[in-house]
């Protein structure tokens, strides 16, 4: 089978490297072309590397965490172009001699793999020298032999008691074939759960480590909830196995479905608590998963990925932008209103219209208003630019951290047509599957916290930007209203700026004049 | 069955109660086994009490005499006398506690002991003299046997070892006194210790050697460091001289080599220590009974189970061949033992790694540069002297070198050659290193503590990275 490098491809515009983040195959799998085989994370987008080959995975050159250059060979396949014939045992086994100026893997005879390595690999039945390895330099890991045994279909029975031929057959496992010519995804063989509530798929779609701990736990992958989809089909992850396992096998469907329902939802309601008849807040349902299979107090959670990156660019705008807070309020009653009115009609559509669509609409004719509020500065070529577009970053909570997917020319766009863009981002977003290119480019940010709850917040700016605009919750408060006290629904805003630029009267003018636009909806039809 | 037998059934029968033997039985009953072990002779085998551990009392004994006779350099001003009997005795202690702790171990874990010699009777019945005259037989069944026999010195023409004035390695290390002229035939690990330890307490050595260089098995910078320490001793060595008999002159004998070209020469000794390798024990055996024979080196070939052409048959050990070492014995015994007990165990361990307890100490470990060549690899190598060692010069021992030998390609280690203070245990670190898959920059990047001869090893691997700090990196 011929060796193919396989080279980190370009993920995105002026992405020049990404993290690799989760191996989705291990060395020794086999893989169809267009199959996920990693997860890499850019600057801000999670983006699944797909296959470019039939074949095999002899090697696995970036280990989980490492930056991979784009251009670098990360990976490599044998792939199966003389496809005629179906490998027969003999060649699924034994190293061909003649390969060995292909092979990259040590002399014949030599494996690195640990003492407690080798063992699992006699006790599988996983011949070694078949084995790529994933760890440092190719040496063999567990994980690489029980990733084989699981592909392999091996026999997990004692080795010998009465002798010769079991023992032999140890000696040489080439009557199982140690190819790992099992497709991932491909049917589980192991016997079903030994009780339980689960599922009944014929299919499921799992990691081989996950198989393997399935089997260590004694469940049947197939009747595990699972919690992700991949190409439509159910995806069951090591935390599944567990919380199903825990359980005594009987997590019922929806309970694990979690993550799943909080992905469907379009994160949504943005700016709006008051609307928490209308189902769980995103929050809410993050909040949920965690307790299932987040991290623990006194765990040391490394600080890489998107994690990082939100920090090191929220201590680059911190450190570089002096901020500064301008915090109003502003009665919203008649925007609730227009609002729930509208969200019928929309809701015909099919779009689910939250109070965000108008937030992005008011700040538009706020910054058209105030045009240093959509500007940054330029400092190398000592000029202040002000755009002449208009794209709105929304900052969305995802459970990797935040994101802030762009409305691209949010002052050409309709409210519906705005509604649908922010559904369809923030749901990308959650379940990663947004483009590098719909994370950049944008001019000004809002960022909702009145999903969660709070009212003021002093948020800092999606650098080089020049403001920054926060929504509180909208709550029902005693308020003057024709010079009555009476309940109004009353929405709190914080905006921060770039007081390099923009100075506080700046920002207040621009708060008063979004401010008329959220009181009064209908000011948007002059729009 | 012959009057008298006492029928006695077992799961396994471990024969020979050496490191092989004795780890064997006991792991074995570890695995709920019901185990029977025969010794014909003394438990621990031939290592414990009359090989490396008798031998290495007396070499660390020697040392230090020899050391403190030999400070000056230090302002220690001394003259030791050597009382041979006190430091045999002293020894025997050693062994004593050693193998009475085996014994006790055995029974510990419930395995059976039987003193005395066993000879197969047929397929899964084993018959055993007991030990001493008139104490009968006894017949065991087994379902599964471990033969962990040993081996005995190779007696060469006209030197037995029944002859008083002929020593084996046993006798040496039995000795009451210190020969004044001592001759060793044969150069090899046995021959270099005693011929080194006995030069230290005042004996005058002559080695006789067949081939052209001492530690024929390691490589010439090595042996050379070895060769010469042993020469400022006073160690003669005679290269390319075969010792072809030897006869009563006077007090004591003399002793006749002759070369290949028919040369001869003849030295006057003492005694003559003939140490020219080992050869396995089979013949108590009566292999016939269960049609298993040794191969023409006598050794009883064994899989990747220590498993001989019977499958309910082992072998463990010196009778199962080269390397003959204690620990390569008991790594052996263990697997054949947890075989039997239905594991998935083998004899698939990358290096077994080897000490000569000479002045200063060989440890070795995986493949040399040219091995690792002949295997595929790629070598590439680094070493630290030690006299670039903080610590051994404090010891006031700088000869030597820690030496790396890892693969260009991929950085893994495959082996070291160590001539050192401590080589024997230096060795160990680098033992785990290869049985790990350790890169050489995982050593490089393992805080080694100072000052200690074991630096010397990272300084090593950060030779073989061209990037050490304490030498030049050529």
């Amino acid at each position: 089978m011929p060796i193919k490098e396989f080279a980190l491809p370009d993920v995105g515009e002026g992405v020049a490297e990404g993290e690799l983040v989760t191996w989705l195959v291990e060395a020794g799998e086999r893989v169809e072309e267009d199959q996920p085989i990693a997860e890499v994370e850019t600057d801000k987008a999670m983006v699944e590397i797909p296959s470019a080959y039939d074949g095999v995975v002899s090697e696995l050159r970036a280990e989980e965490g490492e930056m991979v250059p784009v251009g670098d060979v990360f990976v490599v396949f044998e792939t199966d172009e003389d496809d005629g014939a179906t490998p027969t045992a003999d060649e699924a086994v034994a190293p061909d001699p003649d390969d060995g100026a292909t092979d990259p893997a040590v002399p014949e005879g030599r494996v690195f793999a640990p003492p407690r390595v080798r063992r699992l690999a006699r006790d599988r039945g996983v011949d070694l020298g078949g084995l790529a390895g994933s760890g440092p330099g190719g040496r063999i890991t567990e994980s690489d032999v029980e990733a084989a045994a699981v592909g392999s279909g091996a026999e997990t029975d004692d080795a010998p008691r009465d002798g010769g031929d079991d023992g032999t057959a140890v000696a040489d496992p080439s009557a199982n074939g140690t190819g790992a010519s099992v497709e991932s995804g491909a049917v589980d063989r192991t016997d079903p759960a030994p009780s339980g509530d689960g599922m009944d798929r014929d299919r499921t779609l799992a990691m081989p480590a996950t198989r393997a701990l399935a089997r260590q736990d004694g469940v049947a992958i197939d009747a595990v909830p699972a919690s992700q989809e991949r190409d439509g089909e159910a995806f069951v992850t090591p935390e599944d196995v567990r919380t199903y396992a825990d359980s005594g096998g009987e997590v019922t469907p929806e309970g694990a479905a979690l993550p799943t329902a909080s992905a469907a939802d379009p994160s949504a309601e943005p700016g709006a608590s008051s609307s928490r008849d209308e189902g769980p807040t995103p929050a809410t349902d993050e909040a949920a998963t965690d307790e299932a299979s987040g991290p623990r107090p006194g765990d040391r959670i490394p600080y890489t990925g998107i994690r990082r990156t939100i920090g090191d660019r929220m201590a680059e705008s911190k450190f570089t932008a002096p901020h500064v807070s301008h915090h109003d309020e502003v009665d919203v009653t008649d925007l609730v209103e227009t609002r729930n009115r509208l969200k019928e009609v929309a809701a015909d559509s099919g779009v689910s219209l939250t109070y965000l669509p108008f937030a992005i609409k008011a700040v538009v004719a706020g910054l058209k208003a105030e045009p240093y509020m959509n500007s940054e500065l330029d400092e190398d070529a000592e000029e202040i630019v002000l755009h002449d577009e208009y794209h709105i970053g929304i900052a969305v909570a995802t459970e990797a951290g935040l994101m802030v997917p762009v409305v691209e020319n949010a002052d050409r766009k309709g409210l519906l047509e705005i509604a649908r863009e922010v559904q369809d981002l923030a749901s990308r977003a959650r379940n990663r599957t947004i483009s590098v290119e719909e994370l950049q480019g944008s001019t000004f940010t809002i960022t909702n916290l009145g999903a969660v709850g709070g009212e003021h917040a002093s948020p800092i700016i999606n650098y080089p930007e020049a403001g920054i605009l926060a929504l509180g919750e909208i709550k029902e408060k005693p308020a003057v209203h024709e010079g009555e006290v009476v309940p109004r629904h009353i929405l709190t805003i914080s905006a921060s700026v770039d007081h390099r630029i923009v100075d506080g009267a700046i920002a207040a003018r621009f708060t008063n004049e979004l401010k008329q636009y959220l009181h009064d909806p209908d000011l948007l039809l002059l729009e | 069955m012959v009057m008298g037998d006492v029928a006695t059934g077992t799961d396994v029968l471990v024969i020979g109660g050496g490191p092989g033997g004795y780890v064997a039985a006991i792991r074995a009953a570890q695995r709920d086994l019901d185990v029977t072990l025969v010794e014909k002779d003394a438990y621990g085998g031939t290592c414990l009490n009359h090989g490396c551990i008798p031998s290495k009392a007396f070499i660390t004994a020697a040392d230090v005499a020899h050391d403190a006779g030999n400070a000056e350099a230090m302002g220690i001003h001394a003259d030791p006398a050597v009382d041979m009997a006190g430091m045999a005795a002293w020894k025997d202690d050693v062994v004593t506690q050693l193998t009475s702790g085996v014994e006790k171990l055995c029974k510990a874990n419930g395995v059976h002991l039987i003193e005395g010699t066993a000879a197969f009777k047929d397929d899964h019945t084993a018959r055993i003299a007991h030990a001493g005259d008139g104490q009968g037989m006894e017949s065991v069944e087994f379902e599964d046997c471990i033969i962990a026999t040993g081996s005995r010195p190779i007696q060469i023409p006209g030197f037995p070892f029944a002859d008083e004035h002929v020593w084996a390695s046993k006798d040496a290390l039995a000795a009451e006194a210190v020969p004044d002229e001592l001759v060793v035939v044969g150069a090899g690990y046995i021959g270099m210790e005693l011929s080194t330890m006995f030069a230290k307490v005042g004996a005058d050595v002559t080695v006789v050697e067949m081939l052209d260089a001492a530690l024929p098995a390691y490589e010439d910078d090595v042996t050379r460091i070895v060769r010469s320490r042993a020469e400022d001793l006073g160690v003669d060595f005679r290269f390319g001289e075969g010792a072809s008999e030897w006869g009563e002159a006077g007090d004591g004998i003399e002793v006749v080599t002759e070369t290949d070209e028919g040369e001869t020469s003849t030295y006057g000794a003492d005694k003559v220590l003939v140490a020219v390798g080992r050869e396995p024990v089979t013949d108590t055996l009566e292999l016939d009974a269960i049609d298993l024979e040794p191969d023409a080196d006598g050794v009883l070939a064994t899989d990747d189970r220590a498993r001989t052409d019977l499958d309910h048959v082992y072998a463990v050990g010196d009778v199962a061949g080269e390397p003959m070492l204690a620990h390569k014995a008991s790594a052996e015994g263990i697997v054949a033992a947890e075989t039997i007990a239905g594991e998935p165990a083998a004899l698939d361990h990358q290096a077994i790694p080897a000490a000569v307890f000479t002045d200063p100490e060989i440890g070795t470990v995986g493949m040399t540069e040219s091995e690792a060549t002949e295997a595929g690899f790629d070598p590439v190598v680094g070493e630290m002297p030690m006299r670039a060692s903080g610590r051994a010069l404090t010891m006031n021992e700088s000869d030597g070198f820690v030496r790396l030998v890892g693969d260009e390609e991929t950085g893994f280690l495959l082996g070291a050659q160590v001539v050192a203070p401590e080589a024997s245990e230096l060795i160990a670190e680098i033992g785990l290193a290869i049985e790990l898959g350790a890169t050489v920059e995982d050593v490089v990047g393992t805080i080694h503590t100072h000052p200690t001869l074991s630096e010397a090893t990272m300084e090593a691997a950060e030779n073989a990275m061209e990037q050490a700090i304490h030498t030049l990196n050529r």
